[in-house]
């Protein structure tokens, strides 16, 4: 089997829609709606779910590459990594219930394909920091911000389902801090390489502007500060992306 | 492990993707529990070597399944033959290992062999639903013949055996409630497209939109698109090679009040997929854009 596959082998079902995000952003902002989905009609919520849900099986299959991409890394992170897909496995699972509790259906919403190019990085080093730092750290403000709505709302499934997702998300980005740091150790410029990929990657999933440090009810995206410390980010690195959101303006 | 990990972003089918990722984990403990007994008999952990060079060729026949199609031949490889295999191996050796001088190995042996044969059973699901398609079948049978074959030139998996296939229920799935039911692993089996989200208006607009692409009815066509766009979609047209015998509705996303559907265009010439963005336009449906996309 190849190694570092190209962008374009991901394999799916006829019923999912790929798009451009770009393509997708633009039509959505003709129609004078938020390029990423708000949470504030049901609709938006079924948006979401779906996003998150396509983000999750992106999440497998990326981890899943990494298992087969790298057989010379150390023992220990493969068997995180592939811990790692199990877990992405069942949020898989979890988010096909919870479209199904919002009333949708896969393949409901066009499906990007951001999140598995970011997955595809050549480096591991890299692939731990892009995706379990920076996108696995979006998903824990995304799933913190779901679990704060979905209380108020009083909708106990989403909220509960989701908490528990965040928790394993939380412990994802935990291994992606080990590893960025077990995988560079000795080699400076792997591991600036490997951060500035992650700090791109924040920037890009800052999305114009929707993810900022506010109230949950306030902005589309609310940063979770106190779920990124659980999950290891320093008060410094916190701080830098809270900085980043307020300089990304470019969808 | 590594072949399943691997295979996950190369297969369509979303209960097969999802099996597969359920059973990586598994994978990578057994791998792990035999690599930390190594050093326990003499040996250095964490390293494994083929039994004999035609070992890893009946393992690359198996792993260079990658093109979407294969979904056959991946299913069959790993749950038809190597777990099945494997199983019956390590039922041997837990029979023949001695109960007094080695319990660390038997445990291992025990809890690897219980989880094959759930994998075992949870892919059998899996080939029961899509075996009901004739051609799948035939293929999956095929590739079975073609790996026991290479397989016995191997001596089995250790090198020194047959291609002996253990098929035994494992014991959970006895118990329907069970964490370890085979059933556990198999996610989204019944899941389909349902060509009832497409709205109804739009349903009959694009079946007859269908009919004028089968027939080559240009001017049907152009009825249908924004006046903008005719030119556009009128060039995605021209480059379509046919003949096809049936166009079905595949899929239908929402953007706001744009829908994007994909039509399957198949015959025996092959298949193409439109994908095709439809908005509502003073009442009636229109089509704002037209693309080729991968089927």
């Amino acid at each position: 089997m190849d190694r570092l596959i190209a962008y374009d082998r991901l394999a799916r079902e006829d019923r999912f829609v790929r798009m451009r995000a770009r393509d997708v952003g633009e039509l959505k902002i003709a129609q004078g709606l938020p390029p990423f989905p708000g949470l504030a009609t049901h609709e938006q919520m079924r948006d979401r779910v779906h996003g998150i849900l396509v983000g999750e099986l992106q999440a497998m299959e990326g981890a899943g590459r990494t298992v087969f991409d790298f057989p010379d890394a150390p023992w220990e992170f493969t068997m995180d990594i592939a811990r790692q897909v199990w877990d992405e496995s069942r949020h898989v699972e979890i988010y096909l219930g919870l479209l199904d509790h919002l009333g949708g259906y896969v393949g409901e919403y066009p499906e990007t394909t951001i999140l598995w190019r970011c997955a595809c990085a050549e480096d591991a080093a890299a692939r731990v920091a892009g995706v379990n730092r920076g996108l696995e750290g979006l998903a824990c403000d995304v799933f913190n911000q779901l679990v704060h709505i979905a209380r108020k709302l009083g909708d106990p499934i989403l909220e509960r389902s989701v908490d528990f997702v965040l928790a394993d998300e939380i412990t994802h980005v935990r291994m992606g801090s080990r590893w960025l740091n077990e995988l560079t150790r000795g080699d400076a410029d792997r591991r600036r390489k490997a951060i500035e990929f992650q700090d791109s990657i924040d920037e890009r999933f800052n999305l114009a502007g929707s993810r900022q440090d506010g109230e949950h009810e306030l902005v589309a995206i609310s940063i979770a500060k106190d779920a990124r410390r659980l999950a290891g980010f320093t008060d410094e690195e916190i701080e830098r992306l809270v900085k980043s959101t307020q300089r990304s303006q470019v969808y | 492990m590594r072949i399943l990990g691997g295979w996950i972003a190369l297969t369509p089918e979303l209960p097969v993707k999802l099996l597969f990722g359920r059973h990586v984990w598994d994978c990578a403990q057994h791998a792990d529990l035999w690599g930390k007994r190594l050093p326990e008999l003499r040996e250095p952990a964490q390293q494994s070597e083929p039994a004999n060079e035609r070992v890893v060729a009946f393992m690359d026949l198996i792993e260079n399944c990658q093109t979407p199609a294969a979904t056959a031949e991946r299913v069959t490889g790993i749950y038809r033959v190597v777990k099945p295999h494997l199983a019956a191996v390590y039922a041997r050796h837990l029979a023949d290992a001695n109960a007094i001088y080695e319990p660390p190995t038997r445990r291992i042996l025990q809890r690897c062999l219980d989880e094959e044969r759930r994998h075992v059973a949870a892919g059998r699901m899996i080939v029961e639903r899509f075996a009901a398609d004739s051609a799948w079948r035939a293929r999956g049978a095929d590739w079975e013949q073609r790996l026991l074959a290479a397989l016995g030139a191997a001596g089995g998996i250790a090198g020194a055996g047959g291609t002996d296939r253990d098929f035994t229920a494992p014991p959970s799935a006895a118990t329907e409630s069970s964490p370890w039911h085979p059933a556990r692993d198999v996610v989204a089996l019944g899941s389909a497209f349902r060509p009832d989200v497409v709205p109804a208006e739009l349903a009959e607009r694009i079946e007859a939109h269908g009919r004028a692409l089968l027939a080559g009815d240009r001017a049907a066509l152009a009825q249908d698109v924004e006046a903008e766009a005719r030119a556009a979609v009128d060039a995605t047209y021209v480059d379509l090679r046919g003949p096809w015998e049936r166009a079905r509705v595949v899929a239908c996303a929402r953007i706001g009040a744009y829908r994007v559907l994909k039509l399957a265009l198949e015959g025996v010439a092959g298949r193409t997929m439109l994908q095709l963005r439809w908005r509502p336009v003073d009442g009636a449906w229109r089509i704002a854009a037209a693309d080729v996309v991968p089927s």
